[in-house]
């Protein structure tokens, strides 16, 4: 019983963790908290679907011109949005990422109407896997999989590249990066590419159980910076984990205390730990000067 | 803009004094007069407009002035909506009475929610807040016994000392809470307060080496702004007359924080802009054929973008440019 209820919790925790990765790829560079981002990845998600349903390609094909449209539509976004806001406060571009997801659903509103449609999934007819007696779904193993490649590629990309460097100087501080010859808006473009990348990915993992509408991400957007901030932003396998630690957290208060109020539970939980430890469970203490 | 900028403002005198005076004037005539010009649906959404302005008027002083974000100020305003209403219905208070007690509860509520706030910053605040916002909002659905639950609440006309109030009369109370939420926030923003509340947004270091005592100011700052929406709640309650647990979800919130930055952080008279914008385009926009959200998107990134100190910050600087 309970081990069905944690492979549960992995399942949509893992859901939460891609879209939570792909929040705090933009978050750590730019500081700034992107509230479109669930609705960048079901554009990219609808567009995929339109591929396969309306241009007719198989499924690889399909999803890979969608991540490159989630990683042009990232840039684009920033180039236009977002751009002209560095340096400005950084609340206005946030509410200004709140406009653009309103802009976005409303586009997507327009082109696809508003029914539910089935979106594909190579997996979904293979046979779960027995993992001690457990069935494990092969859905919620390939996102875990997913998810781990992403951190795994995105801490090598960030470690040992020359590029990623100059991210991470991004991050820490803009003035002396510039100095260092870093191009502020170039990282920043970067960023929400990669960004823009990651949350296709997860629109496209995400469609197959939650079934593809404008709202599609609206639940996991919340959800995803709540398991973020539980975690800890400042590393990504921090965001992993907390992610996947929320997914859990819910179920079993669904299951165990009160249905109604498993999410409320949650939340008083993820209140608790952050008046204990305010950089989340897995965050380091930064020690700031200002 | 740094502290000192905006404590150098705050302590001059607007040059321009007089002619700040008669515009403010000629504004508060118009909103008195505004009941004579308007239909009935027009009245409801200035009266709305107030009601939001009050809103954001308290929730500028918590993410303007202190630089607190808070995502629970739309439980806190439906917990001043069901305070009041319930205080009035089932317990028989007098309106205005239910209205300052359901506030003083609701501002004891604010107070704790500024708990995490003491340890917490940016988006790990927001999160906090948010979720103390949900936990207030399942409480009001849960406790079917008292609030009605999902089922939802309606009221009956208030009265004040055994006159029934009717929309016009709900405009005027509306409007006489907003002067007075404005004169006070005013005063809040130009005294001592609002000056550590400047020092503590830009360094909490700083303001503790000034011996300004940083936990103390922002419990302070969450409860005043609690009052506020819990005000404007009951006001809220009895213009739409039926209340319900969903009307108050994380959505709204955004959209107070959204109001407070588009109107102009850190402004008195962004509060009460913000709120028109919010309120008043949707409604312009509402002939415009399948695309009001698009169009109201766009504006939104558009005021952002070419106006990031907000609406107030840039009518400022037009004032200041002639």
């Amino acid at each position: 019983m309970i081990a069905n209820l944690v492979v549960g919790g992995l399942a949509a925790g893992c859901l939460y963790a891609m879209v939570g990765i792909a929040i705090v790829i933009v978050l750590n560079i730019t500081d700034i908290a992107n509230f479109a981002q669930g609705e960048m990845a079901m554009l990219a998600t609808f567009f995929a679907y339109w591929l396969m349903d309306g241009v007719g390609l198989p499924w690889w094909q399909a999803v890979s011109l969608a991540i490159l449209f989630g990683l042009v539509q990232g840039i684009v976004v920033q180039q236009v949005v977002i751009r002209p806001l560095i340096g400005g406060p950084v609340l206005s571009a946030i509410i200004a990422t709140l406009g653009l997801n309103i802009v976005l659903n409303s586009v997507a509103g327009l082109i696809w109407g508003h029914q539910t449609f089935t979106f594909p999934s190579p997996f979904a007819f293979s046979p779960p896997f027995l993992i001690g007696g457990v069935p494990v779904s092969v859905d919620s193993v390939v996102n875990i999989a997913v998810g781990l490649v992403i951190i795994v590629g995105m801490t090598l990309f960030l470690r040992f590249t020359w590029t990623g460097l100059g991210l991470r100087a991004a991050s820490q501080n803009q003035t002396v990066a510039r100095l260092m010859g870093v191009s502020i808006t170039r990282s920043s473009a970067m960023a929400w590419g990669l960004g823009g990348l990651v949350g296709a990915v997860a629109g496209i993992l995400a469609a197959p159980s939650l079934f593809l509408d404008t709202n599609l991400m609206s639940a996991l957007l919340i959800k995803a910076f709540a398991g973020g901030v539980l975690g800890g932003l400042n590393s990504l396998i921090g965001v992993f984990l907390g992610c996947l630690t929320l997914g859990i957290a819910e179920n079993l208060a669904g299951a165990y205390v009160s249905p109604s109020f498993a999410d409320a539970i949650t939340f008083i939980v993820i209140i608790a730990v952050l008046i204990m430890r305010p950089e989340g469970i897995f965050g380091r203490v930064r020690v700031r000067k200002a | 803009m740094t502290a000192v900028a905006d404590i150098n403002r705050v302590a001059k005198p607007l040059k321009s004094r007089s002619g700040a005076a008669i515009l403010v004037g000629l504004c508060f005539l118009l909103a008195c007069a505004a009941p004579l010009g308007l239909n009935g649906y027009g009245l409801y959404l200035v009266t709305l407009t107030g009601i939001f302005a009050l809103v954001a008027l308290g929730l500028n002083l918590l993410t303007g002035y202190a630089g607190q974000i808070s995502l629970c100020h739309a439980s806190l305003f439906g917990v001043g909506a069901y305070a009041t209403a319930l205080l009035t219905q089932k317990a028989g208070f007098s309106y205005l009475v239910a209205l300052l007690v359901g506030a003083l509860f609701t501002t004891a509520i604010g107070a704790i929610a500024a708990v995490p706030a003491l340890r917490l910053k940016n988006i790990y605040l927001a999160i906090a807040t948010l979720g103390f916002g949900v936990v207030l909002q399942k409480i009001i659905f849960e406790w079917r016994s008292l609030t009605g639950g999902g089922g939802g609440l309606a009221l009956n006309a208030p009265s004040i000392a055994g006159y029934e109030i009717d929309a016009t009369g709900l405009y005027y109370l509306t409007l006489a809470f907003l002067t007075v939420g404005l004169i006070g926030a005013w005063n809040v923003s130009r005294g001592r307060t609002g000056r550590a509340l400047l020092v503590i947004r830009e360094s909490e270091i700083a303001a503790g080496s000034l011996g300004i005592h940083a936990a103390r100011y922002k419990v302070t700052v969450f409860a005043i702004s609690a009052f506020y929406a819990a005000i404007a709640g009951g006001l809220f309650a009895y213009l739409v007359r039926y209340i319900n647990p969903e009307s108050f979800s994380v959505g709204l919130s955004i959209s107070f924080l959204s109001m407070v930055v588009i109107g102009g952080l850190g402004t008195i008279g962004g509060s009460v802009v913000g709120a028109i914008f919010y309120v008043i385009v949707p409604e312009l926009l509402r002939g415009i054929k399948d695309a009001p959200g698009l169009v109201f998107g766009l504006l939104l990134v558009v005021v952002m973008v070419f106006m990031p100190q907000g609406l107030w910050g840039m009518l400022r600087r037009l004032a200041r440019r002639s």
